[in-house]
């Protein structure tokens, strides 16, 4: 055990050093389990990725060179290499994809709610912490290393994916969500989002289980209603095209499409295909279409995208911290009476 | 310095909007330097009134000083222990007395934290909270609270989960350390017994107010116990009164001299039968001393 130096006997201190310090310590302390879990998880995922980066996109992309270049009946080429890279690449984007689920189930059992449940926080409130400050050291300390983990990670995925663009043909391209989301910051805003309401499941619910429930579940919303909303965050480019072609052409993530009438008009694709076939022909004379359109938003969009996506769960994650910080406050500091506790 | 430990101003706390009051208009003070037990049977107020005055619940009415200032800004200064002893089961005894000084860095005081824990029998720095027993861990959420060298150390039933013997340490050891420090300290019980002899200051709450508050001493000699021959107590007041055959066994305020006639005996009553009468008879007037009274009651009266 480490010797504690006594202040004596000295009843009020003329010093008044913070808790701060002392107080980031402890949720080290306390979380080891967690820190050592995420410190591995980071560990193998980094590895996969760095792999998949060199040597795994290396194989895959000449089995692919062998492939393309072949021009007889049977070919030698490295299939193993191209399916390791397949599967391992789309375990990485899922995984990665996760991590924000991870993180908020987490928060909401072991961070807040258990300590809520045990009534552990109250202890912490008693010493010289103020229920806030005891919040908001509890969650800067771990949305310190899941920013630094999260991003590193989804900057090595980028990495990544950008080196077997053009290199292996059956790479996942863009617009595929989990790469879409790998590959940029909103997995890193998804990740605090879920710290964030994990928190606030926790003073609120002061139980672990219910939540840990609720707070995963809350971001899995987040994300599905994201994915919804992400098409309408920017605005399209509209791609008119021949109705010879064999229907609307996509730059990459489609939000309309279908024909344009004489007068500019919209109408939904009848799905028929090329005014080559006489058929189709007949009908679009018909409907008096013109040409196909769609509004899609091309590979350039992305960033943009992103962006905005991250921007609308980091305020999100604001709002969410704002309630749970007021709702410590109101109760003040939100002690819960735990259970057996009589009144 | 102030010399109030806690005062209450029409303090009130209800559990949720349609929930009863847990406390009602509750006014009281406390000096400081007082071992005050505080008494009432479960469900009473008292874990509630323990916890405005830890800073952990913010009232819905009223208000309540501790140290002469707003709860959470006297957390410095205060200690407390919950009911359940809550503490990390992960972390090792020693582990949780370090805790102790990172979260206290001003105050903290290991020697004392280390004497309370280690000595007597004491427990093994390395053992892990979750392996303790109950009075084990008592031992430790005492040390922990008593390190912090607090101004004001807020018990709740601290000795309910003990067996005899580990109260009577404990309890000896709490004593001797308030006593060293002057420490005002404040305990919460239903066992009244276990507060006699260590407390010199009362408090009494049934149905979330206030009964009986003020120095110990004090509110006995208020009260006489008389015993004797059926006949009329006015105009002293009476707060619980019963009848067996031709016998009045009584507890009463005596207002003036009080003679009970040749027949009749009368004693000041222990601390069990002053409270026991008073929670028998909850629509008996609450009577606050003028060292218990705030100064809004005290210009009341």
């Amino acid at each position: 055990m480490t010797t504690l130096t006594a202040p004596g006997t000295t009843a009020t201190p003329t010093r008044r050093p913070s808790a701060t310090r002392g107080l980031v310590r402890t949720v080290l302390l306390l979380h080891r389990p967690a820190l050592y879990l995420w410190a591995g998880l980071f560990v193998a995922l980094a590895a996969l990725l760095l792999w998949l980066y060199g040597p795994g996109t290396d194989a895959a992309a000449a089995a692919w060179r062998e492939y393309d270049r072949c021009t007889k009946a049977t070919c030698a080429y490295d299939q193993d290499a191209i399916l390791r890279y397949k599967s391992y690449s789309q375990y990485a984007s899922i995984a990665l994809a996760f991590l924000p689920f991870l993180v908020a189930a987490w928060a909401g059992a072991s961070l807040i709610g258990r300590e809520m449940e045990t009534g552990t926080a109250q202890l912490a409130w008693t010493q010289s912490v103020s229920p806030a400050r005891w919040l908001a050291v509890k969650l800067a300390v771990p949305a310190a290393l899941v920013t630094v983990g999260t991003s590193v990670l989804v900057v090595l995925h980028r990495g990544m994916w950008v080196r077997g663009q053009g290199r292996i043909d059956n790479a996942k391209g863009w617009t595929d969500t989990f790469v879409f989301h790998a590959n940029g910051p909103t997995t890193v805003a998804l990740a605090l989002s879920g710290l964030a309401v994990g928190a606030l499941a926790g003073i609120r619910l002061r139980g672990s289980l219910s939540a840990l429930v609720m707070s995963a579940v809350w971001t899995v919303g987040v994300r599905a209603a994201l994915s919804l909303a992400l098409p309408y965050l920017w605005p399209t480019v509209r791609t008119v095209t021949s109705l010879t072609h064999d229907g609307p052409t996509s730059l990459g993530i489609t939000v309309h499409d279908g024909l344009l009438t004489s007068t500019g008009a919209r109408l939904a694709d009848p799905q028929c295909g090329s005014s080559h076939s006489s058929e189709c022909s007949t009908l679009y004379h018909r409907l008096d279409a013109v040409s196909f359109y769609t509004d899609s938003h091309p590979q350039s969009h992305y960033w943009p995208l992103q962006l905005m996506a991250t921007g609308l769960v980091l305020v999100l994650t604001a709002l969410v911290l704002l309630v749970t910080f007021r709702l410590l406050k109101r109760d003040t500091g939100s002690a819960p009476l735990t259970k057996g506790a009589a009144l | 310095m102030s010399d109030t430990a806690m005062e209450a101003a029409g303090l009130g706390k209800r559990f949720g909007r349609r929930g009863g009051w847990a406390l009602h208009e509750c006014s009281f003070r406390l000096p400081t330097g007082r071992v005050c037990a505080v008494v009432g049977p479960n469900g009473a107020g008292k874990s509630t009134l323990l916890a405005h005055a830890a800073g952990l619940l913010a009232p819905t009415e009223g208000s309540l000083t501790v140290l002469g200032s707003h709860p959470a800004a006297a957390r410095e200064r205060i200690a407390y222990v919950a009911q359940n002893k809550p503490l990390y089961p992960q972390l090792t005894v020693a582990q949780t007395l370090r805790l102790g000084h990172e979260l206290n860095p001003a105050r903290w005081d290991a020697s004392v934290a280390e004497r309370i824990t280690y000595e007597n029998g004491g427990l093994d720095p390395k053992a892990k909270v979750r392996t303790l027993s109950g009075g084990q861990r008592t031992r430790v959420a005492l040390a922990l609270a008593l390190g912090k060298r607090p101004e004001l150390l807020l018990l709740d039933e601290p000795m309910a989960d003990l067996d005899p013997l580990a109260r009577h340490e404990l309890m000896g050891t709490l004593m001797a350390e308030a006593a060293q420090y002057g420490t005002t300290v404040v305990m919460s019980s239903h066992v009244v017994a276990e507060l006699e002899g260590s407390c010199d200051y009362l408090l009494l709450i049934g149905g979330g107010q206030v009964r009986l508050a003020g120095d110990l001493d004090d509110l006995l000699a208020a009260h006489t116990l008389t015993t004797g021959p059926v006949r009329d107590l006015t105009p002293h007041t009476v707060v619980e009164s019963r009848t067996t055959g031709r016998q009045l066994t009584a507890l009463i305020r005596p207002q003036g001299p009080f003679s009970g006639g040749p027949d009749a005996r009368a004693t000041t009553p222990s601390l069990e039968e002053l409270v026991l009468a008073h929670l028998r008879s909850p629509e008996a007037p609450a009577l606050i001393l003028a060292s218990a009274r705030t100064a809004a009651q005290e210009s009341a009266a």
